[in-house]
């Protein structure tokens, strides 16, 4: 646990050391401000609002999506790749740590830092609380939504990084996968009923709609987390491989 | 404290080293010695445990490095062959992390921090970014790496390359301190390091062992004994027939003296013979005054030399 938490000490060193990081943070709260202040501005002229504003922020919109896809990918791709290319994988591959501690502190601190570009987001909540009402439960489950499926790319973005030697080769792949995670809706449309059952399970788009109306389905639940834990077994399985290279 | 048994690493095809086999006792000092691509890197990341080998085991405190890949780690102090460092963090923030993720937390990682950088002498640039750090002081922040959890072995994968003289010095007096309370397995394609520091040689070559013992072993084992430059008052003809009658010498050759009543001789002798005192009472016998005799030392980079060209020899 202490070696966990070491890695995920010097992960943040290195995040904030780094322009990237005030770059993710601060393009996350441009784009996000400004699907808030169009929305809040669409929302006063209409007379019945058919979301509130705070699903629009959570997976409402293009946007959401595409923050999601670009975002994480960016924040990951240093992760594994850097290591690699410095040669300082050999250093961390011979501590007395297990490649799944590894794994798991690298996943942490780019979770962590995913979770705190959302925490900015609260402004908003407290900014229409205080001019109207918020359905507080839809808002929660808005956020559960916006953390699991968060955990699920954080970990592609894990995976990718920990088998590239290149960060822009790790966040290519990882962009790739999640866009096609994205692009499953679409088959939604294109296939016929048969398909479409199981496509609708997989949908992120419609998961998405679900949390931030505050439905938490156990289906999607269960999806997100075992799809984490999918990539991060694949990204532990691949640290192992390259002993044996 | 180390064994290692019939490693062998293939890289696809590539062989990295084949067969495999020393031991290392507590308190050695040992030297991998090897031209470029002998090996060497290979076998010290099988023993670290960075790759796991096609064939074989190596087992460290008695644990094997395969069945308990963590606890091993734990006994192992590493500095890989290009040092390599995080360029974006302070020098403290590394030493932190690294003490950290071996296991030390609090007091403890405090104090051990404050060891290695007294005892590597790098308190003046514990604020900087390692990647501002010379090429010297980044040896040393490996080196501080690679103390902080007090490893009982400690392996140095090519320590005093890219380094200048000073420094290198620097490096090999900070390695033989170290060397008095951690086993040391340290590599090299430099002879006189191997002189300066170890007490034992493995010499790699081509992924294989071909030599394992002593400084002095691998001295005699390729000098094949003394070798002596003596000068007789006397003509050549007369210093060669006396020296064909000492039954010691295996070998003798004229080094030209430019002077007809003086030759001179470069003799090499059988393996421990006191050849010395044979040739002055031959002298003596033969009234040949003896002007000069002196010993050759045959320096290890010759028989080095002489190992890796004989090898190349036997390929044509
Ligand atoms: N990652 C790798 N992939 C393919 N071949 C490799 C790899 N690493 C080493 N080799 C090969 O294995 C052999 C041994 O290399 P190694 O790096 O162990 O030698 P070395 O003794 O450390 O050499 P040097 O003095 O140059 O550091 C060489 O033929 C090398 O080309
Ligand atoms: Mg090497």
């Amino acid at each position: 646990m202490s070696q966990i938490y070491a890695i995920v000490k010097k992960e943040m060193w290195q995040y904030f050391f780094s322009p990237v990081a005030y770059i993710v943070l601060s393009s996350f709260i441009l784009i996000n401000s400004f699907v808030f202040y169009v929305v809040l501005a669409a929302m006063s002229k209409s007379a019945s609002p058919p979301l509130s504003p705070m699903a629009l922020l959570f997976g409402g919109t293009f946007f959401f999506w595409l923050v999601l896809i670009v975002m994480i990918p960016v924040i990951t791709m240093r992760l594994g790749a850097e290591e690699r290319k410095l040669g300082t994988i050999e250093t961390l591959l011979t501590s007395p740590v297990s490649d799944f501690e590894i794994v798991i502190g690298k996943f942490a601190a780019a979770f962590l830092f995913y979770l705190f570009a959302w925490l900015l987001t609260f402004v908003y909540v407290l900014i229409l609380k205080a001019y109207g009402e918020v359905d507080l439960g839809s808002v929660f489950s808005g956020y559960i939504g916006v953390t699991l499926i968060g955990a699920f790319f954080v970990s592609i973005g894990i995976f990718a990084t920990i088998i590239s030697r290149n960060q822009i080769v790790a966040a290519v792949i990882s962009f790739s996968i999640m866009a096609l995670m994205v692009g499953m809706t679409f088959f939604t449309f294109i296939l016929g009923s048969g398909k479409k059952e199981f496509f609708q399970n997989i949908d992120l788009l419609a998961m998405m709609e679900n949390f931030s109306k505050g439905i938490i389905d156990s289906r999607n639940v269960i999806y997100l987390i075992s799809g984490t834990i999918l990539f991060l077994a694949l990204a532990v399985k691949s640290l192992e491989a390259r002993r044996w290279q | 404290m180390l064994n290692a048994v019939g490693l062998k690493k293939l890289y696809g095809n590539i062989k990295g080293v084949e067969n495999v086999n020393f031991k290392v006792e507590k308190g050695e000092i040992v030297g991998f010695l090897g031209p470029n691509g002998a090996g060497k890197t290979t076998t010290m990341r099988l023993i670290t445990g960075f790759l796991y080998p096609n064939e074989g085991d190596v087992i460290i405190e008695g644990y094997s490095i395969l069945e308990n890949p963590v606890l091993v780690r734990k006994f192992i102090g590493y500095l890989p062959e290009s040092n390599p460092l995080y360029e974006d963090l302070k020098v403290s923030e590394y030493l932190e992390f690294r003490g950290r993720i071996k296991g030390l937390k609090g007091k403890n990682l405090k104090e051990r921090m404050d060891y290695v950088v007294q005892r590597c002498e790098i308190e003046e640039v514990m604020k900087k970014l390692i990647g501002s750090c010379s090429k010297g002081f980044r040896q040393r922040i490996g080196i501080a790496n690679s103390l902080i959890n007090d490893p009982p072995l400690l392996i140095l994968d090519e320590p005093t390359q890219g380094l200048d003289p000073a420094q290198i010095y620097h490096t090999r007096e900070l390695i033989k301190s170290l060397s008095l309370d951690h086993t040391v397995i340290l590599s090299t394609h430099i002879l006189s390091e191997v002189e300066a520091i170890c007490s034992r040689v493995l010499l790699i070559h081509k992924g294989n062992i071909h030599f394992d013992g002593s400084l002095d072993d691998m001295r005699a084992a390729f000098s094949g004994g003394t070798q002596l430059k003596i000068s007789l008052l006397c003509p050549e003809n007369k210093g060669v027939e006396m020296l064909s009658q000492i039954y010691n010498i295996v070998k003798f050759t004229v080094i030209p003296s430019g002077d007809e009543k003086i030759c001179s001789f470069k003799v090499t002798s059988k393996e421990s013979t006191n050849i010395r005192e044979e040739i002055f009472w031959k002298c003596y016998e033969n009234k040949i005054p003896l002007l000069e005799m002196s010993l050759i030392k045959r320096t290890l980079e010759e028989a080095f030399l002489k190992m890796v060209s004989e090898e190349r020899e036997e390929m044509q």
